[in-house]
């Protein structure tokens, strides 16, 4: 299925099945049967075959980076008889992200089944499910859900007679962006203030507790079971052959039917606008769009021409995929406005261990008021870049670099935009 | 041996470790702030960044790939790394700001950073003259600042516990002080609270930071953010001497920094030494330096007849010391040495006290059961107590000592500087019915019930050596003057940025604050006995002496103590 053929694309993540999120309903529809298959034919579904088969698929994660996830599994150590953790990331802090929440409230048990098959892939003791801390509801949702994958045996003890256990727990965060960080979530979840540790050693020399661990988000795992089921081919089969697989593409903004939408990776921006959306709200003109979530640098209408949502097509654009939260923007958006919002957030956010992205972040933020204010001067904009260039690549975790993409991306490509707001000078532009 | 290349420059090291590390071994310049030898390495503050590459290698040729001029291939890494907590590998290169622009500008842009939250108040900060932060600004930073806003505003002269006082506003976030808590004095006591820009160090709610050895945190700040509520505005850090000496409030020894100025000892800080006391002291020994400056005996006191004490002449008191001895019969003179004098004075009277015919010498040793915390504290709270039993003084309890004194009835007791009755306050009857002499440094009640009181130097005034409880062997060196001693004319003292390059019309040289005092062993010299075992023209010749001598002291001297930080005797530890 080629993202060309959207139209006759039929759901997987979260097919139309009333109540699946009931263990019964989920059942019915061949619920926990990639498990089953595993666990019962444990000669040919080693935990190696798992990872081999994961790598296979190709399946990029879905956090953020699009990192090869069957590949970040096979980065765990041999097991050794101490403890390892599989932690799930469920955090969706970043603005604009709102996908893993129709997981947990429409088909959790799909998310509980490709946990617990990463879990034997990696032989993992424990899986912690970090949730944001604002989707209480969703928390109690997938308790629900966890509580009756216990009732049915798929979880605790020698899990359907095969001699694999592993215990599964949720964790609620406090509504801190940087526990969305994979080392600051380990942090967070041990109990201690969301600080992003240090690179090397990573998660999976010491991740939790000093322990190898593997850190996946919701969508990649809930793309796990699906992978068994059918087989790597059949998941190549799905979206681009470099970035396949259905997405949840969650869209927001200026358009006639925001929501969350699953469709094969790769599909046309235009499409999504116009056919999948409705088109821009109020007859309005599309003014840019900002592809995955609010640190990704956004894309102006005339350079969305045939670029399509997958790593490769994005960044030739020159924007990145991220978590696929996409924000249109109509003709109506005050450019400089929006971005001072993004750095306002991510000013409130930085958690403060690192200098550049601690100061840099508050003095985007005050600057980008300043011109929005109508005080800015055009020596500002030169600040920002230069703010920008002191912040990206030189901190611990990659919230700087969040932080400062918006804002260079923003100035290079609305440049006139933020020209008009600053107070015009005497002096010689620079 | 494995080679790193530093600035086109080459270096072997022979362990594993890291960049910063190495560099600073190797006394190559890089700034930092967060980073200190004995804590983990958060890498947050992001100022070491260098550029760092590894040599490309052709695992099928076994080689180092190179270029068409014979040059190695090097990959650099994408980013700027932190020096700090890069290991070093064989091949590695590095580029400081001294080879590369970027890094210089990288250096540049993250004191830019720094410093646009910061109050840039030094002129009323009592870290400026010593400030790494203002050290490296003046040295890598931008030249000015192009930050047009309002700085963020925090919390000021926050009293974070008995001693330590808290700016936040000057807090740059290095997190040492909540990294010491943590991993050296274990009290978990601070944690930054707040997040980004607003965050700063704090305790709990309600709970007051009373670690033991929370001043550590004032002297591994990097800026003036924690303050000490004690020095907080006494002194600028330029009108100090600064001198190298010895804790004396413990029996561990802790090597101190002692800062004087106008001869008043205004703070002790920690002095490195990896075999006592690491960077670290603890606060007890930081509070001690009143002791040095308060409360002193300054010229010699005669008690006539039941009356007060007054003041005497030196001739006077040494007459009177002489012929109390010579008129007491030897074994009616009780000869106490002290845990807290220096092992000269105690040897000194020792020899005197033989000379004489006393052949046995006491010493009350100060032990509280329980005090020590494995760390820098330790039951023996005298500094000396190993050196004056090396010295064969008997160990005695003070209620042996109280039936030694009813049993004997001694015509005349010799005490050396210590506060016997004030920690032992059942002496204090037994005292008074014998003609007590007292060399004393402080006024405490043993001195006050003195009925011939000698002023004697304390260790911020002499040259002397006292064994810590491990049995270390540690020299002191005169910090101020004393009526008799000139800063000009002993050669030992340090000397201050004012004595160097100072006129003399400047006023930092005054006779204030000056004690009439000599030290114990300089006093017994000069009684005029017949030939007086003293013979020593200073303590630098009785140790000489000690150690040709006596063969636990063998090889010890002051500028083996010097080299080697101490030298450790081998004998058991107490």
């Amino acid at each position: 299925m080629r993202p060309e053929d959207w139209k006759q694309y039929n759901p997987v993540l979260l097919p139309p099945i009333p109540n699946l999120h009931d263990i019964q309903v989920y059942e019915k529809n061949s619920g926990y049967d990639s498990l089953k298959k595993i666990l019962e034919d444990k000669e040919n579904w080693s935990p190696a075959d798992v990872i081999q088969e994961v790598k296979a698929a190709n399946i990029r994660g879905r956090g953020g980076a699009g990192f090869n996830a069957g590949l970040k599994w096979s980065f765990m150590p041999e097991p050794d008889g101490k403890p390892r953790y599989l932690a799930c990331n469920g955090d969706e802090s970043e603005p604009g992200t709102f996908k893993d929440r129709k997981i947990f409230e429409y088909n959790p048990h799909l998310f509980i089944e490709g946990a617990i098959i990463a879990a034997y892939a990696m032989q993992v003791d424990a899986i912690y499910v970090y949730i944001r801390g604002e989707y209480r509801a969703f928390v109690q949702m997938l308790q629900k859900a966890i509580d009756q994958a216990y009732e049915k045996g798929y979880l605790g003890k020698n899990i359907l007679g095969s001699g694999f256990s592993v215990e599964m727990y949720t964790h609620m965060g406090a509504g801190a962006y940087i526990c969305g960080e994979e080392s600051s979530l380990m942090e967070s979840l041990e109990g201690k203030r969301g600080y992003p540790r240090v690179k090397p050693p990573f998660p999976a020399q010491k991740g939790l507790w000093g322990r190898p661990t593997t850190i996946n988000n919701i969508e990649t795992l809930a793309n796990v079971p699906l992978i068994i089921q059918h087989g790597a081919p059949w998941y190549l089969g799905i979206g681009k052959e470099t970035h396949p697989g259905p997405v949840l593409y969650g869209i927001s903004g200026h358009v006639n039917r925001p929501g969350v939408y699953e469709y094969p990776a790769g599909m046309n921006i235009m499409t999504l606008i116009n056919d999948v959306c409705g088109g821009v709200r109020n007859g309005k003109k599309l003014k840019a769009v900002i592809p995955g979530g609010s640190s990704t640098p956004p894309l102006r209408a005339d350079m969305l021409d045939g670029v399509s949502m997958d790593a490769d097509s994005l960044r030739e654009a020159g924007s990145m995929m991220g978590t696929a939260g996409m924000l249109i923007l109509d003709e109506d958006t005050d450019m400089v406005d929006l971005v001072w919002r993004i750095s306002y957030f991510y000013d409130h956010e930085s958690c403060g261990q690192c200098t550049p992205c601690r100061e840099g972040t508050g003095w985007l933020q005050k600057t980008l008021f300043k011109i929005k204010s109508g005080q800015g001067e055009y020596r500002d904009l030169e600040t920002l870049l230069s703010i920008c260039n002191g912040m990206e690549g030189r901190t611990i975790c990659a919230l700087a670099d969040a932080a400062a993409w918006p804002v260079r991306y923003s100035i290079e490509r609305f440049r006139d935009e933020f020209e008009s707001k600053c107070k015009k000078t005497v002096y010689a532009l620079a | 041996m494995p080679e790193i290349f530093i600035d086109n420059q080459r270096y072997t090291f022979d362990k594993p470790g890291k960049v910063l590390q190495f560099m600073l071994d190797q006394g190559l310049d890089l700034p930092f702030f967060c980073y200190h030898p004995s804590l983990s390495i958060p890498a947050n503050c992001r100022q070491c960044m260098v550029k760092a590459g590894m040599p490309v290698y052709d695992r099928d040729k076994g080689i180092f790939e190179t270029d068409e001029e014979g040059n190695r291939l090097i990959r650099y890494f994408p980013k700027l790394m932190t020096a700090c907590n890069l290991d070093m590998s064989d091949g590695m290169v590095i580029h400081t700001h001294h080879s590369d622009e970027l890094v210089k500008q990288a250096q540049a842009d993250n004191l830019e950073f720094i410093l646009i939250n910061h109050p840039l108040d030094c002129p009323i900060c009592d870290q400026a003259g010593e400030c790494p932060l203002q050290i490296l600004t003046y040295k890598y930073g931008p030249e000015g600042s192009r930050f047009e806003h309002k700085k963020v505003h925090k919390p000021k002269s926050i009293q974070l516990g008995p001693r330590v006082i808290l700016d936040a506003e000057r807090c740059i976030n290095c997190t040492r002080c909540v990294r010491f808590t943590d991993e050296i004095s274990k009290s978990h006591q601070l944690s930054i609270v707040s997040r980004g820009d607003k965050n700063y160090p704090l305790t709990a709610e309600g709970e007051s930071f009373d670690d033991p050895y929370s001043l550590n945190t004032v002297d591994i700040c990097p800026v003036g953010a924690l303050t000490s509520a004690d020095f907080r505005f006494k002194a600028r850090v330029w009108e100090m001497n600064q001198t190298p000496g010895i804790d004396v409030s413990n029996g561990k020894g802790c090597n101190t920094y002692i800062w004087t100025r106008d001869n008043l000892v205004l703070r002790i800080t920690p002095r490195f030494n990896e075999h006592v006391n690491d960077h670290w002291m603890p606060d007890k020994g930081r509070e001690y330096y009143r002791e040095f400056n308060e409360n002193r005996v300054s010229g010699p006191k005669i008690k006539v007849g039941k009356e007060d004490q007054v003041g005497s002449s030196w001739n006077n008191a040494m007459l009177t010391f002489k012929e109390t001895l010579e008129a007491a019969s030897p074994e009616n003179v009780l000869v106490i040495g002290s845990p807290y004098a220096s092992l000269e004075d105690n040897f000194a009277l020792k020899t005197f006290a033989s000379h004489l015919g006393i052949t046995e010498a006491f010493i009350v040793p100060h032990i509280i059961d329980g005090y020590g915390d494995g760390l820098l504290l330790v039951d023996d709270q005298a500094p000396n107590t190993q050196g004056a039993a090396l010295l064969e003084f008997q160990k005695i309890s003070a209620s042996e000592l109280k039936e030694r004194i009813l049993k004997m009835k001694p015509e005349a007791i010799v005490c050396l500087d210590d506060r016997l009755l004030d920690r032992e306050s059942t002496l204090q009857e037994v005292f008074s019915s014998s003609f007590s002499i007292v060399f004393g440094s402080n006024m405490t009640k043993t001195s006050q019930q003195a009925d011939v009181l000698i002023p004697v130097t304390c260790a911020a005034e002499h040259t002397a050596s006292y064994v810590n409880s491990e049995g270390r062997i540690q020299r002191t060196v005169p910090a101020k003057e004393t009526k008799y001693t000139h800063r000009r004319l002993n050669l030992e003292m340090s000397m201050s940025r004012l004595d160097h390059f100072g006129t003399r019309y400047d006023n930092w040289v005054n006779e204030d604050n000056k004690i009439d005092c000599i030290p114990a062993w300089e006093f017994l010299g000069k009684v005029t006995i017949e030939n007086n075992p003293i013979v020593w023209e200073s303590s630098k010749d009785m140790l000489e002496h000690l150690s040709a001598s006596l063969p636990v002291f063998e090889g010890v001297s002051y500028p083996a103590m010097d080299s080697q930080k101490g030298i450790q005797l081998s004998i058991p530890k107490s």
